[in-house]
């Protein structure tokens, strides 16, 4: 049995890299007492994996853990352990029991929301402003940067829902094992198009991870 | 921009955030109105060390458990931190409710190694408190310190309104009793500072005058007020079965240097190394019982869900039931997947038997400490090993399945030769022999043997309190011929920064006049001097002319037997007497039995119920 688990990445924890958080979960996992699986051989670790890393910097609303178990635990044990035996800033708001057979939720993951919070008021509202003449251009151009290499990309296919509200830009983005926007290049592409220049103080919240059901919609990844 | 943006602005810029973010599993115990005494808890050094650090996490417990007092933590921010705070003009703020440390009733800063000196008066200053005693009004916080250098409290005295020696479960109840007592009467910070000179191990140094002979040398320290005693004697918790112990630690998000669970199997050490301050300030040897230790480490990872354990105390292999000790941990661990590893090994003490066990858990690299390299210069320091019994260790240890092996040594221990050098790149040489010899089909492949020389710096309540260190032109010439004759295949040889030593040395047997070279080269910019990238050497010699003093009047210079020492006043329980005959006989060689064979009179004796060995037979 595998269990699927919704939790947060609180926003004084933000700053904590993606390894850390993982093993934070792992820790928390054996201070729960949870029947879990680990694997065999010389280190044992916990069968484990997460449904996307999250950035350095960013919090988290809705970020998914599998786990595989070495027995069967009810859904509502599991989060009532978890959350006796994870900080405040990492608490597990759903979970759902899943059989062996059950997709890797890598595989299946579409595209991710997020909530974008511009610090600066102006800037704010020059972002928002130019969301929709961003939108109604051909091509939308945004450096890319991966290990190798700095490369310029057209982002519009990548964006499946952009609007603004207050200082708040609500986004969903294309994330695949694959391919990503990631919310630095729709800010660098907002700001081109508004004029602004400089450092742009923003707090990045990913709200949500989403796969596509059989109907071609965008729905939560745990609930596929 | 009010606090929060503030800090969040900070955090967005500066390397490695989570060092300052707190929000640790098992910290943030209590609310900040919920407790009448508030305890800012500083290490002085970065977070990664501080929350290695085994006492810090028994006193945070310790203080927390209280209802009437929350405990939290301040650590040394790094210089990129520091420059950004001052931006943005923010105090030294708690990991727990970011609260200044100035908002605290108490600040508490535990000494472990002289070079975080400078660090305490960073600290002070970014935390709004006035950095000396005299300069703090009725509204300031009390500075408090404890840990081995409080046992050498002088170069602090400047800046510390009072020092707890020794064990620190008890007393520190009792002091920040004393404070809370003050904080609802209200009297004043004199009278709560006679009130603390009152409490057994407490030293108040602005209750003391010191005067100079005209050499430079101690005249006398005496009170000067009847609260004070003419000599402060060392706290000690007879029984570590009944003195507290957390139940759960603080765990850090990021990766720390110890991240693991300790558990402190005893107390002190009865082996009697010459050289070595801490088993002569921890003595006598308490064990805690292995049912005791057994329940706390299952508490222990139930509550931290850590992977490992390690037994820690100066020796761990004389506790008295090791073997069953590990077993009996592996046992009961063995299903939670958490490995146990033994730090510091004696190389005459651990099992073979206990070695096997080890291993089906972890094989991490072996150290072994036999400190010299020849028998002569091992007798001097009381070291009470041979060749044998290190080869025998070894051969168990490859034989066993590892390949990687540290040994540790010294260099410019008094009457130390050439030969002596010479002993160490030997012994490396044999060590490798032990491994060939092991059949190749037998033994782990990829044989490593690190060789660690550090500078011998004398300690104040050794027998080598007395000496002289090597000055640095002897040093630098001894690590030279080191590198010669540790250029061996298959050896790596580490040495100790010899600048950072001869400071340490300096405020290791320093006087209250090294807080003016303190003073004046934290003005200068110093701080984080253990950490070779921050050390300013030149800085340091700077401040010690402009203060018109001699560092090798603290360093270098061998002391007579009527001398006063600066921390003649502190007793540690051995006496001075006992140091001297201890250092004649390293003169000649000669060793000192291990006490647990029999009481050597170290001073301990004569304090009731104290030392159970000395009890068991009389001297
Ligand atoms: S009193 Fe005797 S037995 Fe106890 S520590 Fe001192 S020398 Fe050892």
């Amino acid at each position: 049995m595998r269990m699927l688990a919704v939790f947060e990445k609180g926003e004084r924890i933000r700053h904590i890299g993606h390894l850390d958080i993982q093993r934070s979960v792992q820790r928390g996992l054996r201070r729960s007492g949870l029947p879990v699986a680990y694997s065999n051989g010389f280190n044992p670790h916990i069968l484990i994996t997460f449904a996307s890393a999250l950035s350095t910097g960013a919090c988290g609303k809705r970020e998914i853990m599998d786990v595989t178990m070495a027995e069967d635990v009810s859904e509502e044990e599991f989060l009532t352990r978890m959350n006796q035996a994870m900080p405040p800033e990492m608490q597990l708001s759903e979970a759902r029991a899943v059989d062996q057979k059950h997709p890797a939720l890598m595989a299946s993951l579409r595209a991710a929301e997020y909530d974008l919070l511009i610090r600066e008021k102006d800037t704010a509202d020059k972002l928002v402003g130019a969301i929709s003449a961003m939108m109604e251009k051909d091509a939308v151009l945004a450096t890319r940067k991966t290990k190798t290499a700095v490369r310029e990309c057209d982002i519009k296919p990548l964006i499946y829902e952009l609007k603004g509200e207050g200082q708040h830009i609500y986004a969903t983005l294309v994330l695949t094992e694959k391919e990503a926007c990631k919310p630095g290049m729709l800010i660098e592409a907002l700001a081109k198009e508004a004029g602004i220049e400089g450092e742009i103080r923003v707090l990045i919240t990913r709200t949500g991870l989403l796969g596509m059901d059989e109907n071609g919609n965008l729905v939560p990844l745990e609930t596929l | 921009m009010d606090l929060n943006d503030k800090i969040e602005k900070i955090l967005e810029k500066v390397q490695k955030a989570p060092r300052y973010t707190g929000g640790e599993m098992n910290t943030e115990v209590k609310g900040w109105d919920d407790c009448p005494l508030h305890f800012g808890f500083c290490f002085p050094d970065t977070y990664e060390v501080g929350m290695s650090h085994l006492g810090m996490k028994i006193l945070y417990g310790l203080i927390n458990r209280e209802s009437w007092s929350l405990c939290e933590r301040f650590f040394m921010p790094w210089t990129d931190m520091m420059a950004l705070m001052e931006e943005e003009q923010l105090p030294l703020l708690s990991m727990e409710s970011r609260h200044p440390l100035n908002e605290f009733d108490v600040v508490g800063f535990t000494l472990q190694y002289e070079m975080s000196f400078s660090n305490i008066l960073a600290m002070l200053k970014m935390g709004r408190v006035p950095l000396e005693s005299r300069e703090r009004g009725e509204n300031d916080p009390i500075v408090v310190a404890g840990g081995p250098c409080a046992f050498n409290p002088e170069p602090l005295a400047d800046f510390i309104d009072a020092f707890m020696i020794g064990d620190g479960e008890e007393v520190m109840t009792e002091l920040n009793r004393v404070i809370l007592e003050r904080k609802e009467k209200g009297f004043s910070r004199e009278k709560c500072l006679k009130e603390l000179a009152k409490l057994e191990g407490v030293y108040v140094p602005s209750l003391y005058d010191v005067r100079y002979n005209e050499d430079g040398t101690v005249a006398s320290v005496t009170p000067n007020c009847p609260e004070a005693k003419t000599s402060v004697r060392k706290r000690v918790v007879t029984d570590l079965n009944s003195t507290y112990y957390p139940e759960e630690f603080p765990v850090p998000y990021t990766e720390v240097i110890f991240d693991r669970i300790m558990l402190e199997i005893m107390r002190g050490c009865t082996r009697g190394c010459r050289f070595c301050q801490a088993g002569m300030l921890y003595r006598p040897v308490r064990e805690r019982s292995m049912e005791k230790l057994i329940d706390l480490a299952e508490k222990l990872q139930a509550s931290t869900g850590y992977e490992e354990i390690s037994l820690s105390s100066l020796s761990s292999g004389d506790y008295s039931c090791l073997p069953e000790l590990i077993r009996e941990l592996m046992k009961r661990m063995k299903d939670k997947r958490v490995s146990i590893s033994l730090p510091s090994l004696r190389i005459d003490s651990v099992l073979k038997e206990s070695l096997e066990e080890t291993q089906q858990v972890r094989k991490t690299s072996l150290t072994f400490a036999p400190e010299a390299g020849t028998q002569r210069m091992r007798d001097v320091i009381n070291k009470g090993v041979t060749e044998a019994d290190l080869l025998g260790k070894v051969r168990d240890a490859f034989e066993g399945g590892w390949s990687s092996v540290k040994l540790y040594f010294m260099s410019g221990l008094p009457t130390e030769t050439t030969e002596d050098l010479d002993g160490i790149a030997d012994l490396a040489r044999k060590v490798i022999a032990e491994y060939f010899n092991v059949p190749k089909t037998q033994r782990a492949k990829g044989l490593r043997v690190t060789v660690s020389v550090s500078v011998f710096v004398p300690k104040a309540f050794t027998p080598f309190q007395w000496a002289a260190q090597d000055t640095l032109e002897k040093i630098i010439a001894k690590q030279e011929h080191l590198k010669q004759v540790l250029n061996i295949k298959g050896v790596t040889f580490h040495w100790h920064e010899p600048f950072v030593s001869f400071l340490e040395a300096c405020f290791a047997r320093g006087d209250r006049r090294m807080g003016n070279v303190l003073k004046r080269a934290f003005e200068k910019g110093c701080l984080l001097d253990g950490w070779n990238e921050t050390f300013r050497y030149d800085l340091w010699m700077e401040a010690f002319r402009e203060c018109g003093l001699d560092p090798a009047f603290y360093a270098h210079r061998e002391r007579s037997k009527d001398e006063v020492l600066p921390w003649d006043h502190i007793d540690s329980g051995i006496t001075k007497q006992f140091l001297w005959h201890e250092k004649e006989k390293s003169e000649r060689a000669e060793t000192t039995k291990d006490c647990r064979k029999g009481c050597n009179g170290c001073g301990l004796q004569r304090w009731k119920g104290v030392c159970s060995y000395a009890n068991a037979r009389s001297v």
